[in-house]
């Protein structure tokens, strides 16, 4: 899940990349990028999530 | 610029770049000098009845907090600013940065970044506070009780970017230099020493740091080739994990831990609890809503006199600043 997440963040990114500065400029583009930033950060959350998670894991396994 | 802010902190502050534990670089914070600070807070222009009523309200309030409103009582202007701040005012950074900018002497410049940085924290920019405390070490040390705490947050905000292995040795230094700080502070910076150390330690941890900094250009609007190219590394790690995962499923014959829901959420690093010593912290609207709640004419005033009266050293910083801050504005 988390990847197919990121391949959506990438191709936003790769659509936004590709408007011109004027249309960049324009106060709905700002709506974009910031839709763009909350979907990385949702991706980064899930990602601290499941490392946390493993890490305790992890400590849990070498303390046996 | 990031990479040169990055250069300016690898070379210039002299705060602890040692990796062992103990920090090996020579502390350039002195003890705390009471008479020093007083003189220099009757040069800034306090009275010698608010001199007076700093030896009262350090009984009360604590040395910091303190001095803080010794300076405020004898500094009209910062007073103004700091009320701004405390009423998450967006105007409060370009008040305190035009104090700043005609402040001429150290002590007043420390205590006005000190507050900057408070600003920028809030603001939910750690690049801009790691600036200002930066020139704070760099200029102003050894001047106000305020050293301690700013060696602290300098450490925080760089760990928020997140730089950990800047941050890290920062910690150290401040654990060190500042044996007598409050305890809220050495604890919350062992804690985060801890904390930094597992996730450097951790190729997950170090990915999700990753996403964090492109989830900050992407809200800069920064999408050009190497966010692009960052972006496909995600994706080519994400992809190497998931086959991790899958051969050690297949090793260990049944599904890798991880894929269930978290029974232990994870716990999220953060500043120590409580007030901060100086200022209010308490739950208010953000910076970023007032800003957004601003009258366009109210806002563009702000940024007319970001342009017009500053050095450009400032102008700059709150160019920046507000950029930001209409960004976060806008995603409310």
């Amino acid at each position: 899940m988390l990847k197919f997440l990121q391949e959506r963040v990438n191709t936003g990114t790769k659509e936004f990349d590709a408007k011109t500065e004027a249309d960049k400029a324009v106060a709905q583009a700002q709506d974009e990028a910031d839709l763009l930033s909350t979907r990385q950060g949702r991706v980064q959350g899930l990602m601290r999530k499941l490392a946390t998670k493993l890490n305790k894991e992890n400590h849990v396994e070498e303390g046996r | 610029m990031r990479s040169a802010m990055v250069l300016t902190l690898l070379l210039s502050t002299g705060v602890a770049m040692a990796q062992d534990p103990e920090v090996q670089v020579q502390n350039p914070f002195q003890p705390f000098d009471q008479a020093r600070f007083l003189d220099e807070a009757g040069e800034i222009g306090a009275t010698a009845q608010q001199i007076r009523q700093f030896a009262v309200d350090i009984e009360e309030y604590g040395l910091t907090t303190a001095a803080d409103m010794l300076l405020r009582a004898a500094v009209p202007a910062f007073d103004a600013a700091v009320r701004l701040q405390e009423d998450a005012d967006p105007a409060a950074a370009l008040e305190l940065t035009k104090v700043l900018a005609a402040a001429d002497k150290s002590l007043l410049r420390a205590h006005v970044r000190y507050h900057l940085a408070e600003v920028f924290l809030d603001s939910d920019d750690p690049e801009a506070a790691v600036e200002v405390l930066g020139d704070y070490i760099r200029s102003d040390i050894n001047h106000s009780p305020l050293d301690g705490e700013v060696a602290f947050y300098y450490a925080q905000a760089l760990a928020e970017i997140p730089y950990a292995e800047l941050a890290i040795p920062r910690f150290r230094a401040f654990l060190q230099w500042f044996p007598q700080a409050s305890e809220r502070f050495r604890s919350a910076a062992h804690q985060q020493i801890l904390e930094l150390e597992r996730q450097q330690e951790s190729r997950l941890h170090n990915l999700a740091d990753r996403m964090k900094k492109t989830r900050r250009d992407l809200k800069k609007k920064k999408t050009n080739k190497p966010i692009q190219i960052e972006q496909e590394k995600f994706v080519e790690e994400l992809q190497e994990l998931i086959e991790m995962f899958e051969e050690m499923e297949r090793q260990a014959g049944g599904p890798p831990s991880g894929n269930g829901p978290s029974a232990n959420p994870a716990t999220q690093s953060g500043l120590p609890e409580g007030d901060g010593s100086v200022g209010q912290l308490n739950n208010r609207p953000t910076l970023a809503d007032r800003w957004g709640d601003m009258k366009d004419r109210d806002r563009e005033k702000i940024e007319a006199e970001v342009q017009s009266g500053l050095p450009p050293q400032y102008r700059k910083m709150l160019e920046q600043y507000y950029k930001r801050l209409g960004t976060s504005s806008d995603r409310r």
